[in-house]
């Protein structure tokens, strides 16, 4: 037997790599303030500054990660393709900033109708799940997104979504104490949890009987069926926890950004989603992060650097990594940790002459 | 005979202007292990897809102790005890053999949506897929992915996936197919000692006639779509139009 129940590792070793990751990212506005020479309490109050600043561009990080995250379940995992997860993002950016702008609702209200709307949005791609597979869906997905791109560029709901101009100030209607541009620091946390709740609860999913059909639908549908698996409602399942975690990340967006422009209901939304996943490694979730962190950071820094030439370097930095890393840096990374221990396995066979 | 447990009503499919299954009606007693045999192209795999859901038939009735199973979805069917393989080696690639195993042990179960849960947490369905590993003699290779198995084992691997859920049907299509000879016997062997050790219902699709003749309880023959014969594996033996339709099939090989 080659399973000898080997022991559970304790609980450091477990969650180690995450737990020092979350620590970097709690200690980072302070390690920036030290070296801008602004004091730990300066920081917490968020009153300016380089760290302020990166604190904004970090929660732009958290929040397009927690986009990707969601895409990766849904294509990674359960291996949907769709091209109209983007409408998810956007029904939750848009959603939440006329609920808070134009409805006056509170916060917890506004993220209990945007749950609500989630689940809605998923029920509709859902609709025509049983009737389109594979590239299919994607091309009907993208329909159905692009008709949400459509309406709300409309001048008759230009009152509530602000055309084609965008959606504004819905920011500032957040309570102060959680504020972006007041409690920066407090925001910055926020979003932190949100990420790292999420990341946890999809690592959950995957390892759970639901996940192990999510992802044998993935692999080989038919035979899903044949076992005996009614793929139909694991692929809803993920329709509706990707769908919560985009509009959540949607949400946050209105939050964060001063003005939400339709750019996140449009297609380059998702194909940015699956660069960030592609860059990452498909179906690792925290490829997912590292990409989305790779994506905003690189655009940003590049423009900042380069200006105008900075969407072809971009580019070219792309196919460079999907040339040269086809599995994307976890996954590429995974397996050279794979193929070491492989070959460490073979190795002690030899020397001790018993059979690996 | 004992009562039918699985039965078929003048079971017709066209595929075109071709009729693979030509008004089929046979039999299959609870308990037994029952061969089809025939030629290439004689239609015993689409019989078998018809049996398993996986096709919907032109004309006919399928009844499973006494259900009207004709339109039953494929997904349905293992809930209802209907296990199938396939002759073309089904699995999942880049799973695990365990995982390929465990998935199919806990489709039957009712955990399916507790996703809460790890999957490790489920000892119902670990225990069974290792038992069921042992079984077909795959222990050894539970970690290794799928794809990365010798065909035979694959094969095995495929045998051992029916099994896991434990339905009372199997329904086997060429479960020896590409296998190299010497390991034939051991199969066929493993399969008539589940079947005998468990009382479970098996048809048993297959090309090569000697590879059933000692394990099967009775022999359905087809060729062109339809039935040629049907008995003991000894009145087949002896019967002339099989032989003739075999010897014939010999020289000149049929369509796949």
């Amino acid at each position: 037997m080659t399973e000898a129940s080997p022991k559970r590792p304790n609980f450091l070793t477990r969650h180690g790599m995450l737990i020092f990751v979350v620590t970097l990212a709690i200690l980072f506005p302070f390690i920036v303030g030290l070296i801008e020479g602004q004091s730990p309490a300066t920081v917490i109050a968020s009153e300016g500054g380089n760290s302020k600043f990166l604190m904004g561009l970090a929660v732009e990080v958290f929040i397009l990660a927690l986009f990707a995250l969601s895409y990766d379940v849904l294509l990674g995992i359960t291996g949907l393709l769709s091209f109209g997860h983007q409408m998810f993002f956007a029904v939750g950016a848009y959603g939440s900033g006329i609920m808070l702008k134009s409805l006056g609702w509170s916060l917890p209200l506004t993220l209990l109708g945007i749950l609500v709307l989630a689940i809605l949005q998923a029920l509709l791609f859902g609709v025509v799940l049983p009737r389109v597979h594979g590239i299919t869906f994607a091309l009907v997905t993208l329909g159905i997104a692009s008709m949400f791109w459509i309406v709300i560029q409309s001048p008759d709901v230009g009152d509530w979504t602000g055309g084609d101009v965008g959606l504004q100030g819905a920011s500032s209607l957040v309570p102060a104490w959680i504020n972006t541009n007041d409690h920066r620091f407090r925001f910055y946390l926020m979003a932190l949890a949100v990420l790292v709740l999420f990341y946890l609860v999809f690592r959950r999913i995957v390892s759970s009987p639901t996940g192990a059909v999510m992802v044998a639908n993935r692999e080989n549908q038919d035979r899903a069926l044949m076992l005996g698996y009614n793929t139909l409602w694991f692929k809803m399942f993920a329709l509706v926890i990707t769908s919560i975690a985009a509009a959540i990340a949607g949400m946050l967006w209105t939050m964060h950004q001063p003005i939400v422009t339709p750019t996140v209901a449009g297609l380059g939304w998702v194909v940015a989603a699956l660069l960030m996943v592609l860059m990452g490694g498909i179906g690792t979730l925290t490829g997912a992060i590292i990409g989305a962190a790779m994506f905003r950071l690189l655009s940003f820094y590049l423009e900042r650097w380069f200006g105008g030439g900075a969407s072809l370097m971009l580019g070219v930095t792309y196919v460079l990594l999907v040339l040269f890393l086809p599995y994307g840096i976890v996954g590429t990374w995974r397996l050279k940790q794979a193929r070491v221990s492989e070959g460490r396995k073979r190795l002690v066979a030899l020397v001790t002459g018993k059979g690996g | 005979m004992t009562e039918a447990l699985l039965r078929t009503e003048n079971l017709t499919k066209e595929v075109g202007a071709l009729v693979a299954v030509d008004d089929v009606s046979i039999s299959i007693g609870a308990g037994t292990l029952h061969s089809v045999i025939g030629p290439n192209g004689a239609g015993k795999t689409t019989l078998l897809n018809l049996l398993s859901g996986t096709l919907k038939p032109t004309e006919g009735r399928v009844y499973y102790k006494g259900d009207d199973i004709t339109r039953v979805p494929v997904y349905d069917m293992i809930h209802r005890g209907i296990g199938r393989s396939f002759q073309i080696t089904n699995i999942f690639p880049f799973l695990t053999v365990f995982e390929n195993v465990r998935l199919a042990a806990q489709a039957t179960g009712s955990d399916n949506f507790k996703f809460w849960r790890t999957a490790a947490s489920f000892p119902d369905y670990t225990t069974r897929a290792r038992s069921v590993l042992e079984d077909v003699g795959l222990a050894d290779e539970s970690l290794i992915p799928a794809n990365a198995l010798p065909h035979g084992d694959q094969r095995k691997l495929e045998l051992a996936m029916i099994l896991a859920p434990n339905p009372d049907v199997l329904l086997l299509d060429e479960p020896t197919a590409g296998m190299a000879s010497e390991q034939v016997p051991e199969l066929v062997d493993l399969i008539s000692r589940i079947q005998a050790g468990t009382d479970k219902t098996v048809v048993l699709v297959e090309h090569n006639m000697n590879v059933v003749m000692n394990a099967s309880d009775r022999i359905t023959v087809m060729n062109h779509g339809s039935v040629l014969a049907e008995g003991s594996p000894s009145d087949i033996a002896a019967n002339e139009v099989v032989q003739e339709a075999y010897l014939g099939s010999l020289y000149e090989e049929g369509p796949e």
